[in-house]
């Protein structure tokens, strides 16, 4: 349960500013970069930590950086990918994105968006489908989600992926209408058969043909739809319309981004949810209300700190970009596919399960062969990641002192003393010096990242 | 449940976890009425590219069979007799002793209403269990899953098959395994840190921590608990079988198998295990041209792998938990094309092997003039073979994953 104060929306809401009970530390600064990003290096944490919580957030959703140029790089790799009839051969971008990206959170709100549009490669069956979809969500990800809503009502691979690839006016399909009512804008209660229907004569007339998506201008219903209490000669544009007017949208797409942003444990009540709602029905500006959450008094407050779950992604991502290395995008697509999230392909419409289902016996132990495998020395990864010359590039040679450091890179040091003991003495055990310190150092940083702790984000 | 078996739930999930869990499992193992009924296995094995039943089960005796077939056809004297009328494919041997040892049940005749000839569609009404629907998005095994609402792990794929359809689940992650090895907390083999920091990794996950108010961290360790201890279960497993493993043909099926027949054995809680072969490509079931020796060898493949599965399962006492059913996406056309090949058909038979069936034929050899996609009509609903393995033999509720409707069949024993 949330403690009384922080249900209180003024409060929850308003700008953190740091102070001796709340101070500005290095916890503050990894649980930032873990919600926003995908973790931090050694770097990015001391920086966070010298320039305060909102120049973080700031630097954050607008890095200094040539995103443009990084992101047109990155499109012709993909489009040079397209062609086939699976993701195979994009997949490996977009972990070189998340892996080198200069804006981070650009590709964590991405992929947010393509859990909640759900679209799967194994149902489009083409790759260059799949790559305008995604692409379209990235233009939008931080940007207007009616935009972004008007574009996917239009998208062929989201038509592909629901069978609505003919809208004929003498068969309106339900599934696109439907799916933006059940589960991407309205939520169960909101709306009703009848508006499903109506809302599903209103988008007569798109077809998708031969890979394009088409206005087959004899096709649309030209009748009167009385959708969601208003009556017009409606088309798919109006419905679109109509959806971004229900309060239950915003309410919805704030509840939603309070699982990813805040907390996965805690339902938010109404009056926390409301204000953010309210202001972001206004412009449906994503990258204002992703800003105002993450730098917000709720956001860094216990009932948010490690109040999530870690995908096998953001888990794998954050051992890659705490190391400051690139590993092969290829391997790690397959592995995390093995541990349930495979990138293009979501198991169904509701996209991944996601929070504690993340967790059973077989993932918790998938989890720590990934970890083993990307801090090994040999293949697949081939030792791309070396823990011993960052801890030493950061000052620190091997045993207590870069199980200290590595404590402090992954967990920000804060862990129970007696589990942070254990893993102290095992530090100067493995500092042994019969055996090579380098591989010790790759063990201590297994031991690191398997704990309870760094699943959590 | 047998002690030893509670005990490790214990173990691999916690007291805590076991109460919280208590409607999800009850709820399953009461469905089945049965004490044992959540030992059970089931393994389902996919022929992809549409399984010629016609010359798997075949009617040697029927004219019809023999004129439509010029090149294809056997004989009495070539088939392994069932009866007057029916015998296996030669190449069904190792089925032909599980048939007479009672361990196999053919299931004849089975498909459903309006049969897709395509392979993608009819593979996705058999892993849907939705025929014909549009904007499909749950498999047959995924809502059986979900509806369980275990945190163990109910279902694996295992062997380099695609993620099929069938395990597409809302709520539940279903993880594939390419090796037993995946199964176990690396580093493995006889590296001499090895001992040391595994002993490390499990102490510190394990430890208590003082900060206990985060519900998150206590779903986390259970998590590492059950890993921990089902890697321990599955390396006894591995050094046991060492130096005894089944005596196994050298088919890729047969290897995946004998690891599920490890996996069983370490009783980690798994319930349901996919795996496959075949394909559309050359080798595949989908025999367009020069079929014979073609289907043959796939037919010697997938008799002898399933056979030294049965028998190793069998010698480790292991079998009356486990049930091994095949499906394909059809059957094929009973007239053969100019090419010493047959097309996509419809209804064919599903093989069932394990120690508690009744065994023998199920069902009447469907009729060779009465077609449909020129093959044999279906007379038993694809569906009603999942109930039965879902209600009768897994304990699990068929209303969420098959809506009802769908009798389980008459298949095991008393």
């Amino acid at each position: 349960m949330l403690a009384k104060d922080q249900t209180d929306p003024e409060w929850a809401w308003s700008p953190y500013r740091p102070d001796p009970k709340r101070p500005w530390n290095l916890a503050r600064a990894g649980h930032l970069y873990r919600r926003a990003a995908f973790g931090a290096n050694w770097d990015q944490l001391q920086q966070a930590v010298a320039e305060g919580p909102q120049r973080t957030v700031d630097r954050l959703l607008t890095p200094e950086g040539d995103v443009a140029a990084f992101n047109e790089k990155f499109d012709r790799y993909e489009a040079a990918s397209s062609g086939s009839d699976s993701a195979d051969g994009l997949r490996p971008w977009w972990l070189m994105r998340m892996m080198q990206s200069p804006h981070p959170v650009l590709e964590k709100m991405t992929f947010f968006w393509h859990a909640h549009f759900a679209v799967s490669s194994a149902k489009v069956k083409n790759s260059g489908m799949m790559h305008h979809y995604v692409k379209q969500l990235r233009g939008e990800a931080l940007g207007r989600f009616d935009s972004m809503l008007a574009g996917l009502s239009h998208d062929p691979a989201m038509l592909l992926a629901r069978d609505a690839a003919a809208n004929r006016k003498s068969l309106p399909c339900e599934h696109v209408p439907r799916e933006f009512m059940v589960r991407t804008c309205l939520g169960t209660g909101h709306f009703s058969e009848s508006d499903v229907r109506e809302a599903a004569r209103a988008f007569t007339g798109w077809f998708v043909l031969q890979g394009r998506v088409r206005f087959i201008p004899r096709e649309p219903d030209p009748g009167v739809k009385r959708i969601l209490g208003q009556q017009g000669n409606f088309d798919d544009s109006d419905v679109v319309r109509l959806l971004l007017q229900q309060p239950a949208t915003p309410r919805l797409l704030v509840r939603k981004l309070y699982r990813l942003l805040i907390s996965e444990t805690d339902e938010p009540g109404d009056a926390l949810v409301e204000p953010l709602a309210e202001s972001f029905a206004a412009e449906y500006d994503i990258g204002a209300l992703v800003g105002r959450m993450l730098g917000s008094n709720l956001f860094f407050s216990p009932a948010a700190y490690r109040r999530r779950i870690k995908s096998p992604l953001e888990f794998a991502l954050g051992i890659v970009k705490g190391l400051e290395a690139t590993v092969s995008a290829v391997q790690l697509g397959q592995d995390l596919a093995g541990l349930g999230q495979n990138l293009y392909e979501p198991p169904t419409a509701d996209g991944w399960p996601g929070g504690r289902q993340w967790i059973n016996g077989a993932t918790s132990l998938g989890r720590s062969n990934l970890a083993f495998s990307l801090l090994d020395s040999q293949k697949p990864y081939e030792g791309k990641l070396d823990p011993m010359a960052i801890a030493q590039k950061h000052g620190h040679s091997a045993g207590e002192s870069a199980g200290r450091f590595l404590l402090d890179l992954f967990l920000q040091g804060d862990l129970d003393d007696a589990v942070q003991q254990s893993v102290l003495k095992h530090a100067l055990g493995e500092a042994a010096p019969d055996g090579d310190p380098s591989q010790a150092v790759r063990r201590l940083a297994h031991l690191v990242v398997t704990l309870p702790e760094f699943q959590l984000a | 449940m047998s002690p030893t078996r509670r005990d490790f739930l214990k173990a691999s999930m916690g007291t805590a976890a076991l109460a919280s869990l208590g409607p999800g499992l009850g709820h399953c193992a009461q469905a089945a009425g049965r004490r044992l009924a959540d030992d059970t296995v089931l393994v389902i094995l996919e022929l992809a590219g549409g399984n010629d039943g016609l010359n798997s089960i075949i009617p040697f005796e029927n004219d019809v069979y023999g004129r439509s077939r010029p090149t294809l056809r056997l004989t009495g004297d070539q088939v392994l007799k069932i009866n007057d009328e029916l015998g296996f494919h030669p190449q069904l041997a190792g089925f032909r002793r599980l048939y007479d040892e009672g361990h196999l049940s053919v299931v004849q005749g089975v498909g459903y209403p309006n049969p897709n000839g395509g392979h993608d569609e009819a593979m996705l009404d058999w892993q849907s269990a939705q025929p014909h629907q549009t904007n499909r998005q749950t498999g047959w095994v995924g809502r059986a899953i979900d509806a369980c609402d275990s945190a163990d792990v109910p279902a694996v794929l295992f062997g380099q098959v695609k993620q099929p359809f069938c395990l597409n689940s809302q709520k539940t992650i279903v993880p594939s395994i390419h090796s037993l090895q995946d199964c176990t907390l690396r580093p493995a083999g006889s590296a001499e840190s090895r001992p040391d920091h595994r002993r490390r990794l499990v102490e510190a996950a394990e430890l208590s921590r003082a900060e206990s108010d985060n519900p998150l961290l206590s779903v986390v360790q259970q998590g590492n608990r059950a890993a921990h201890a089902a890697s321990r279960k599955i390396e006894e497993v591995i050094q046991s079988t060492s130096t005894s493993a089944g005596n196994y043909p050298r088919f890729p099926l047969a290897r995946y198998l004998s690891t599920i027949a490890q996996l069983i054995r370490a009783d980690t809680g798994v319930r349901i295990f996919y795996t496959g072969f075949g394909g559309d490509g050359i080798g595949g079931f989908d025999n367009h041209a020069s079929q014979r020796d073609n289907h043959a060898a796939l037919l010697r493949h997938l008799s002898e792998s399933v056979a030294a599965f049965i028998d190793d399962l069998k010698r480790q006492k292991l079998l009356d938990r486990v049930v091994l059913m095949t499906f394909s996406e059809f059957g094929r056309t009973i007239q053969e094309n100019g090419r010493k090949g047959t097309g996509h058909g419809s209804a064919a038979p599903m093989f069932l092997a394990g120690g508690k069936l009744k065994g023998g034929l199920v069902g009447e050899h469907p009729s060779l003039t009465d077609l449909e996609n020129g093959g044999p009509k279906h007379h038993t609903d694809f569906r009603r073979v999942y109930a039965t393995m879902l209600e009768s033999w897994l304990g699990f509720d068929s209303q969420a994953a098959l809506g009802g409707g769908f009798e389980p069949l008459d298949v095991f024993e008393a």
